[in-house]
């Protein structure tokens, strides 16, 4: 499932420099917002969320999960990941982000199951290793097709 | 017992930290039979909403209100052997058998 959802077209490379926290979480959301999956309200939501309570999406080394709540605007599930070439501070520099995952949830049970494979693709160190080293889109798709045929 | 991964929009991590918390108990041989375990957002956070509570080091805030022994703050919420440590301690303080 998870690879249905983090594809070639939701997936992105991107440069670090000069870019903001919110400026990434913006642009890791685009390819949801262009599908039309997102509302740009859902965009604003993640940012504020973050403003309002601080770097909590920093889920673990180098990873942000940014998501906000299905009503911010969320009108079909989806899931999209930016990785930067070097680390962006999230927040403040004890909160240095790679890889920016961003999730919209639709209020059922159906996002459960494509955080459930989210989660056993973080919980290997060895490919976050290889996601975060990865120098195309396809690499990293390739990755996450790998993982989730096992 | 019942023991609760909290985050602040009660959808996302706190899932993945439920997910790694029952992931953890079968790893440890653990009968979880009496063990309820779940997920909620932090106004959710109250003494008898569970027995436990795990949560993001940044919400650290958000918990200060509730007793001490019953809260796990997580460096990072996907590092099981962290989160391991830490359920062990808890099934260790219940008397419940582990591997």
């Amino acid at each position: 499932m998870l690879s249905s959802l983090l594809t070639a077209e939701t997936i992105q490379i991107g440069h670090a420099d000069k870019i903001s926290w919110s400026d990434a979480i913006r642009k890791a959301a685009e390819p949801l917002l262009s599908t039309g999956k997102i509302k740009e309200s859902y965009i604003k939501a993640m940012i504020s969320l973050v403003e309002e309570n601080g770097p909590y999406i920093n889920i673990g080394p180098n990873i942000a999960l940014a998501h906000a709540r299905p009503e911010n605007g969320v009108k079909k599930m989806g899931m999209s990941l930016l990785k930067v070439d070097s680390a962006i501070n999230l927040v403040n520099k004890d909160h240095p982000i790679k890889l920016f995952f961003v999730l919209a949830a639709v209020d059922n049970t159906k996002h459960l199951q494509a955080l459930k494979e989210l989660t056993t693709l973080l919980g290997n160190p060895d490919i976050v290793k290889r996601i975060e080293k990865a120098s195309s889109v396809s690499e990293i798709v390739r990755e996450i097709k790998e993982d989730d045929e096992k | 017992m019942k023991i609760a991964a909290v985050c602040q929009s009660g959808l996302g991590s706190s899932f993945m930290v439920q997910m790694n918390i029952e992931n953890v108990l079968k790893e440890e041989n653990v009968d979880a039979s009496d063990i309820e375990i779940t997920h909620f957002d932090t106004g959710g956070l109250n003494e008898q909403s569970a027995d436990y509570f795990f949560l993001g080091s940044d919400l650290a805030d958000q918990a200060s209100g509730l007793p001490k022994d019953r809260v796990y703050l997580l460096k990072s919420l996907i590092d099981k052997e962290e989160l391991r440590g830490k359920v062990n301690d808890i099934l260790d303080k219940e008397n419940i058998q582990h591997s």
